[in-house]
């Protein structure tokens, strides 16, 4: 069945592509997003304590999570006519050179406005594990036209 | 390498120029920069998240899309974020932690845009030992048409 608006309904699901998380994936992130922000780059940095938080070693970029998502929307959006409005996230969990995540996005409801027609969308991604590194929400339209 | 001309990659260079969280004043604008997207910047974002799909590079196939030609995918503010500021920005603190985002999208932006940014910090306060700030953002094309705007929480270094 061919999906529309109208087919889809709460919890259908989206499945993202699977990304392996590596030394160099990290350092080509720096490179694409410009962030060298030593937490991605500096092992030696990264031995040390950030409050609380010890991290043992080079993270992935928050980001990069949110790039993930933004694709899987993006390419489940495009065939459907749709548009790619609005992506929240939060991060819940280092992601690790070694770590293999995907996202994941439900439909949680449909909305229609005066002018327009709105997917919600959950949003997470998962290690390898099957821990959540980040969870958030999003906002496709479907125009009328 | 698509970084822009004289982009400072060593983060710790400048790291005694930058305000720190008792500097940062919520309300006032951040110092921003033009930047050219250009195609090769695109490309090497796209690769580094594995954007493949047909509207970010075959041209022919772009034009017949509701887009009329080649696009950036809407994430493409990760990299205007640091395109578009000066290494003596504070979002380059080593040891900014990103604790996340919310964006919207209204136009994409395209190859060769000349793109501006309005920047602010909106908010800081302390959370659970933490230091945080929350940042605003619009990025603007050269016709002065919105492209995406956002918020973002970071984590400072104390």
């Amino acid at each position: 069945m061919t999906t529309t608006f109208e087919t889809l309904t709460a919890g259908d699901v989206i499945d993202g592509p699977s990304f392996a998380v590596s030394r160099e994936s990290i350092r080509l992130f720096c490179d694409a997003s410009l962030d060298y922000n030593p937490l991605h780059l500096d092992d030696d940095y990264m031995k040390g304590n950030f409050g609380k938080t010890h991290f043992g070693g080079i993270i992935m970029h928050g980001m990069n999570n949110f790039g993930l998502i933004s694709r899987m929307i993006t390419d489940w959006a495009y065939p459907l006519g749709a548009i790619h409005r609005r992506l929240e996230t939060r991060w819940i969990k280092p992601v690790k050179p070694g770590d293999v995540i995907r996202p994941t996005g439900i439909v949680k409801s449909k909305q229609a406005s005066a002018k327009s027609r709105w997917v919600l969308l959950d949003v997470m991604v998962r290690n390898q594990n099957d821990e959540k590194v980040a969870t958030g929400e999003a906002m496709v339209e479907f125009p009328h036209d | 390498m698509a970084e822009p001309a004289g982009f400072e990659t060593d983060f710790w260079k400048d790291a005694n120029l930058r305000k720190v969280w008792e500097d940062i004043v919520p309300g006032e604008p951040r110092k921003t920069i033009p930047y050219t997207l250009t195609p090769e910047a695109i490309a090497l974002y796209c690769k580094s998240v594995g954007e493949t799909h047909p509207l970010y590079f075959d041209e022919a196939y772009a034009k017949t899309t509701r887009y009329g030609g080649l696009i950036a995918p809407p994430s493409i503010h990760i990299l205007l974020m640091f395109s578009c500021t000066p290494a003596d920005d504070w979002m380059r603190s080593p040891g900014t932690v990103n604790a996340g985002q919310s964006w919207s999208y209204n136009i994409p932006a395209r190859p060769n845009d000349v793109i501006t940014l309005h920047a602010r910090a909106l908010d800081k306060f302390i959370k659970r030992e933490r230091l945080f700030v929350v940042h605003d953002n619009v990025f603007f094309n050269q016709h002065g048409d919105v492209i995406c705007s956002g918020r973002g929480w970071t984590i400072r270094p104390k």
